[in-house]
């Protein structure tokens, strides 16, 4: 599993290495953290040198550094498959206009990597992901100010509506108390299964199936479906709880459920989820209460 | 021991309620027969009543009989074995209605999926099986684990028919019970979840009555309810609450002025409910 954790230099991408750090205890998965320095306007070939030395210098590779640290201190007295910090903290360009952390030595058994780039934030981290074939974005965001980053307030809801893998937007530190998951039964992957089953095992919370209904009644298939799901996680010792929601009260169980801390919606690019909840319907959803969503794809 | 019917379809509903029943037999000495009624609209039927009806029959019968039977057999590893499924044509509640009189059953169990809108419900509870039942009927929302038990209660009415349907029902098991008072919460007044002894006054009184009284009458069965709670909110909060039990116990008033609250409240309790009639 590969993970790409968006940060910037703000608090709330602190809670976002807080939670990726418990999913990788979990998963050993590849971590990347990234950040992006918004571009500035480069003329000559002497601003492009002072560009590099700003890059490199500025409060957002001090910000890398610092939530590098953070990430590994989270395995402390645990089995870590992460190489340590390197002593000598210092990003170098790789690429035209992406910097990178020397790894630590030590032996590794998983990647870590930390990497910048120079550009649009939220182009920036879609065109890392797609590159790097990420199977998830992750990124904090500001719940008291409509859910935006500072600098850039659009970014979560760009990754979120345009990201081609699943997005975790984690909105602030607190209970996770229930799951919620609305999901397309007759698509929904593997993959994605598994990443519940993580989020349920990271929060020890209990998760809700929402099963959604036209006039009352599922498809056969799509109940057999989610009794493959009811099993599936019953073998995992999870009980978790069924609910039908008519599709046209989707809106309003939504609204009712973000109290619960996190809701999952798998938005395949066929989901019944993506005609039901239209793209301003999850911009609000993301701008709008406090609970963390994770769209899954 | 208490003689049960379960009512199975091959649906994931039926699928939680079995499960959920095998579950229970861990906990209670149940005998469980199950019973499939085939629903044949009436313009399915074939002309007559000959060879050609009776194949007709026989035919639906089987191919019914081998859908119950897979969805009983995937769990008979975890469940204790039981005798051959009933299986009718004819209309549901009316042959379920005519199995529970005739052979006298404690309990029917049956699943229905936990909705978000509450009509579902409301259509189940007033329909002609719920009005007519001789017995209980514990309805299966979710599969959730028996062994902690939670009796609710609004009113001093509650208290007797509840108790005694619950004792008769659940002698000695090894699930674990609790009580609960439960009340509407008023507008601009707190939402409460405590135990009787810290809740305010004078909720804790209407609710010492109702609970002292249930304690009383559980204790003449032998049954010591480990905690006793007084709750007073919205329906759905309430209902969200009980979602801790893997058994609840309610029942269904018969004066106006309460049955909507409770009706309310029981659709929104998303695990199993043991609805005791008067």
């Amino acid at each position: 599993m590969k993970i790409l954790v968006a940060v910037d230099q703000y608090d709330y991408s602190r809670h976002a290495v807080d939670e990726v750090a418990k999913l990788a205890a979990n998963t050993w998965a590849n971590i990347t953290l990234f950040g992006v320095q918004p571009k500035r306007a480069v003329g000559t070939r002497r601003a492009a040198e002072l560009k590099i030395v700003q890059a490199t210098d500025g409060p957002l590779p001090e910000a890398l550094f610092t939530l590098h640290r953070e990430f590994l201190s989270y395995f402390d007295g645990r089995e870590c498959p992460y190489a340590p910090a390197n002593a000598h903290e210092k990003l170098t360009e790789v690429h035209k206009g992406v910097f990178e952390l020397a790894e630590g030595s030590g032996a590794a058994r998983k990647k870590l990597t930390i990497r910048m780039r120079i550009g649009n934030p939220a182009n920036e981290i879609l065109s890392e992901a797609k590159e790097e074939e990420s199977d998830l974005i992750v990124l904090g965001c500001d719940h008291t100010n409509a859910s935006g980053w500072e600098n850039a307030a659009s970014v979560p809801r760009k990754i979120a509506g345009s990201a081609l893998c699943s997005v975790l937007v984690v909105k602030k530190k607190r209970d996770v108390q229930r799951i919620v998951c609305c999901l397309d039964h007759d698509r929904i992957s593997q993959p994605s299964l598994e990443m519940i089953n993580q989020m349920v095992t990271l929060h020890k919370a209990p998760l809700t199936i929402v099963g959604l209904t036209d006039h009352q009644a599922l498809k056969t298939e799509v109940e057999k479906k989610m009794d493959k799901i009811l099993r599936y996680y019953h073998a995992r010792q999870i009980d978790p709880w069924i609910e039908l929601v008519e599709i046209s009260a989707l809106e309003s169980f939504i609204a009712r459920e973000t109290r619960w801390g996190l809701l999952a919606l798998w938005m395949g690019k066929q989901s019944i989820l993506t005609k039901a909840l239209p793209r301003s319907k999850v911009n609000q959803l993301i701008k709008g209460g406090d609970a963390s969503v994770l769209i899954l794809r | 021991m208490i003689n049960a019917l379960i009512s199975l379809n091959a649906d994931l509903a039926s699928s939680i309620a079995f499960r959920y029943s095998c579950r229970l037999m861990k906990f209670v000495d149940m005998r469980l027969q199950a019973m499939h009624v085939e629903e044949v609209a009436k313009d399915e039927f074939p002309p007559g009543s000959g060879w050609v009806r009776s194949t007709w029959e026989k035919g639906l019968l089987q191919a019914a009989q081998e859908e119950i039977a897979q969805l009983i057999n995937a769990e008979k590893p975890h469940c204790a074995p039981m005798d051959n499924t009933i299986i009718r044509i004819g209309n549901r509640e009316d042959e379920l209605l005519r199995e529970l009189e005739e052979n006298r059953y404690d309990l029917l169990l049956e699943g229905a999926l936990n909705a978000f809108d509450a009509q579902h419900f409301h259509k189940k509870i007033h329909s002609k099986l719920y009005k007519y039942m001789p017995c209980p009927i514990l309805l299966i929302k979710n599969l959730v684990d028996p062994s902690q038990a939670a009796l609710i209660v609004g009113d001093i009415e509650d208290v007797h028919p509840l108790v005694a349907t619950f004792t008769r029902l659940f002698e000695k098991t090894q699930i674990k019970l609790d009580l609960v008072f439960f009340s509407d919460k008023p507008a601009g007044q707190a939402e409460i979840r405590t135990r009787l002894s810290e809740a305010p006054h004078p909720l804790q009184q209407r609710a010492a009555q109702v609970l002292d009284a249930a304690r009383g009458a559980l204790a003449g069965h032998g049954w010591t309810p480990q905690d006793s709670w007084v709750v007073q909110n919205k329906p759905q909060k309430i209902g969200e609450m009980l979602g801790d039990y893997g058994l609840v116990g309610a029942y269904l008033p018969s004066a106006a002025s309460r049955k909507h609250f409770a009706m309310d409240l029981l659709s929104r309790i998303p695990t199993a409910t043991l609805l005791c009639k008067p």
